[in-house]
């Protein structure tokens, strides 16, 4: 399910008591500036370009938004954190390298994750941690960049950068794939992975951290784009991605190879404008 | 009816761009009518801007409320940047994407900064569109015409439409085979179809129009696409010096052993540049010197000459003896007018600069 295809489904016809979210397609009662789910300002208009990559909102400072029984506050603007208030029964769940600071009462724990791969990050073994409510905890990215808030509704399939979520509640299920073709060029043979996030019944926020600016894109069945694959950020899972090679040949020097990912629609496509290469360990 | 924004023309009935979403302005008042926009535009407050810290008044110019926006400059007045003659409706130059309408901001020391620019500012070069999008890493979004294109290193490339053809460039291309003196490969894209570019780091693109007769000296690795029609060329800095470690001489190039020379020369041609942090721009005059970091220098006219400069604090202690045994010492990059220079303020250290300096080019001196 692709529910941004068509952001002009907008609101039931004759209810003018709500506005939709153009982000997250949340609807939001008609006096809101700013959206209850995702924070995105509703009172200023999207910016778009002309080949159709809209960026991200940009989140006004202390913009705060609700998930389940919990709050999410988002600070700063050049590296923004994002300042959980977790509600009784409400957890989070995050990698390494991530958490800001705590409140000392919130507990820790690990989330038990199937498949078994040797996965390691920055030198310590992936673990995955969960975080529980009540308490506040906070989070922030190494570099500067932007928050993509992403409220999962139900039944949704979103294909993640690995090490580009920043948390996600307890509602979303979590894997990671292994990607095959990307292996030899965005980490020199140590392999990507990349993480999914499955929304069944109940809905979810995902909240990722975008080095640089943040731009989606949303296909049509069949359109492709070719991006860098180090620019990558997100995709729904209905968005295929395919490396292409193309030689670039000097004669003299022999040539290169450039490889850009053919991402093919339908559904959204989210890319960063800078990107940095993680050191995967192992 | 046009945009105020981007200069699009717009259907007279469209309430908002159909080029880059601003709300469309008759008669000077602005009519948010789409459904969505209930509130009535608001004053700027200051939790209202996007202030990414890293540029304020880009920030500042870039509120997306129409009441916010600057009225455009005046007809027939020129683009504080690249002097481009406006045409009285156009908030951005369609030239280079400053945002017009403002008074260029100039410290007490002269240097300007680099004019503020519109998320999405549009800008034109022969049939074709850039527009620059983002304020941490901006997007050069290029959506070249037919018969027009565009050269680039290709670790610059962030996304592309499938049907544009990168190729390697021509022998015939006005470019050398080396750049900046290394065997790099030159791509190229031509139209027609989208092409994006970006560096990475936080920073802000220039764009640099550049008119016909046109040079300019850029430091390597800060090159982020041209126009075909400008000629790329290097040149020696001839600025290094050698530090000596046991047996080992080491040479340095606190500029670089090459620096890149961009020419348009008889049509006019585009180049942008990326540059870390913020950038300041300085007209030199006649015979007026001054001392930057190396490697905060972006670019320079090539009528601004430069060479190092080694200035060594006064000491208590330290007499002539201590001049090669430099434990306390500045390295500068002295530039030498007429001309302009502009540079970066995220600039990294000069290796070697703390070693001791057994030779280097032609330098001035200076202890205290």
């Amino acid at each position: 399910m692709n529910p941004n295809v068509n952001p002009a489904a907008g609101a039931p016809a004759g209810d003018f008591e709500h506005i939709q979210c153009q982000w997250c397609q949340s609807m939001n009662a008609k006096a809101a500036t700013t959206c209850r789910a995702c924070g995105a300002p509703l009172d200023i208009r999207n910016l778009v370009s002309d080949s159709g990559w809209r960026e991200a909102p940009r989140l006004r400072d202390m913009t705060e938004f609700q998930f389940n029984s919990s709050t999410c506050q988002v600070e700063g603007e050049i590296v923004p954190v994002a300042e959980i208030n977790l509600g009784q029964g409400d957890a989070i769940f995050f990698e390494h390298h991530v958490m800001l600071w705590k409140d000392e009462g919130v507990p820790l724990s690990v989330l038990p994750l199937s498949g078994g791969l040797a996965r390691a990050f920055g030198g310590m073994p992936f673990v995955i941690s969960v975080a529980s409510g009540p308490g506040r905890i906070a989070f922030s990215r190494d570099a500067t960049g932007e928050l993509a808030v992403l409220p999962l509704h139900p039944g949704m399939e979103l294909d993640v950068r690995e090490h580009a979520f920043l948390l996600s509640s307890h509602q979303i299920t979590y894997s990671f794939v292994r990607v095959k073709g990307l292996t030899n060029i965005l980490f020199g043979g140590q392999g990507m992975y990349m993480d999914r996030f499955v929304t069944t019944g109940a809905p979810g926020l995902l909240i990722l951290h975008g080095y640089g600016n943040v731009f989606e894109r949303v296909l049509r069945p069949g359109e492709s784009i070719m991006v860098e694959p180090g620019a990558f950020l997100y995709k729904d899972s209905s968005v295929t991605m395919n490396v292409e090679f193309q030689r670039l040949g000097t004669g003299l020097f022999g040539g290169t190879n450039m490889s850009l990912a053919r991402m093919t629609g339908p559904g959204r496509v989210g890319i960063q404008s800078m990107y940095v290469h993680h050191h995967t360990g192992e | 009816m046009f945009c105020t924004n981007c200069g699009s023309q717009i259907p007279e009935s469209s309430n908002f761009c159909t080029g880059c979403g601003t709300p469309a302005r008759r008669g000077g008042s602005a009519q948010p009518a789409a459904p969505i926009s209930h509130p009535a535009p608001q004053p700027p407050a200051a939790t209202f801007l996007p202030s990414v810290g890293i540029s304020a008044d880009v920030a500042r110019t870039s509120a997306y409320s129409t009441s916010a926006d600057p009225a455009p400059a005046p007809a027939g007045s020129k683009c504080t940047w690249c002097g481009a003659v406006l045409d009285g409706r156009q908030v951005s130059c369609p030239q280079c994407g400053a945002t017009t309408g403002i008074k260029a901001l100039t410290t007490d020391s002269h240097w300007s900064k680099l004019p503020g620019r519109k998320d999405m500012a549009k800008l034109q070069f022969g049939k074709s569109f850039c527009q620059i999008e983002g304020k941490y890493v901006p997007v050069a979004d290029m959506n070249l015409a037919a018969g027009d294109s565009v050269y680039f290193t290709h670790h610059v490339l962030l996304w592309k439409d499938p049907q544009i053809n990168v190729t390697t460039m021509s022998l015939a291309g006005a470019w050398k085979r080396m750049f900046a003196g290394l065997p790099l490969i030159m791509t190229q894209a031509s139209g027609p179809g989208h092409i994006a570019f970006s560096h990475d780091a936080p920073g802000e693109l220039i764009a640099l129009p550049l008119h016909p007769g046109q040079t300019v000296d850029v430091r390597e690795h800060l090159f982020l696409t041209a126009t075909s029609s400008v000629v790329y060329d290097w040149f020696q800095t001839n600025v290094w010096f050698t530090t000596r470690n046991n047996n080992e001489t080491e040479t340095h190039y606190p500029v670089g052993m090459f620096m890149d020379r961009f020419a348009a020369p008889q049509v006019p041609g585009l180049l942008l540049l990326h540059a870390a942090g913020n950038v300041f721009v300085r007209e030199l005059a006649q015979g007026q010197t001054i001392l930057v970091k190396p490697s905060a220098l972006i670019f320079k006219d090539p009528s601004v000459q430069m060479h190092l400069h080694l200035e060594q604090p006064g000491s208590f202690f330290g007499g002539w003896n201590s001049w090669n045994n430099w434990s306390n010492r500045y390295m500068w990059l002295r530039l030498f007018g007429p001309g302009r220079v502009a540079v970066q303020s995220v600039f990294n250290p000069i290796e070697g600069e703390s070693r001791s300096i057994s030779s280097y080019s032609y330098a001035t001196l200076q202890r205290w």
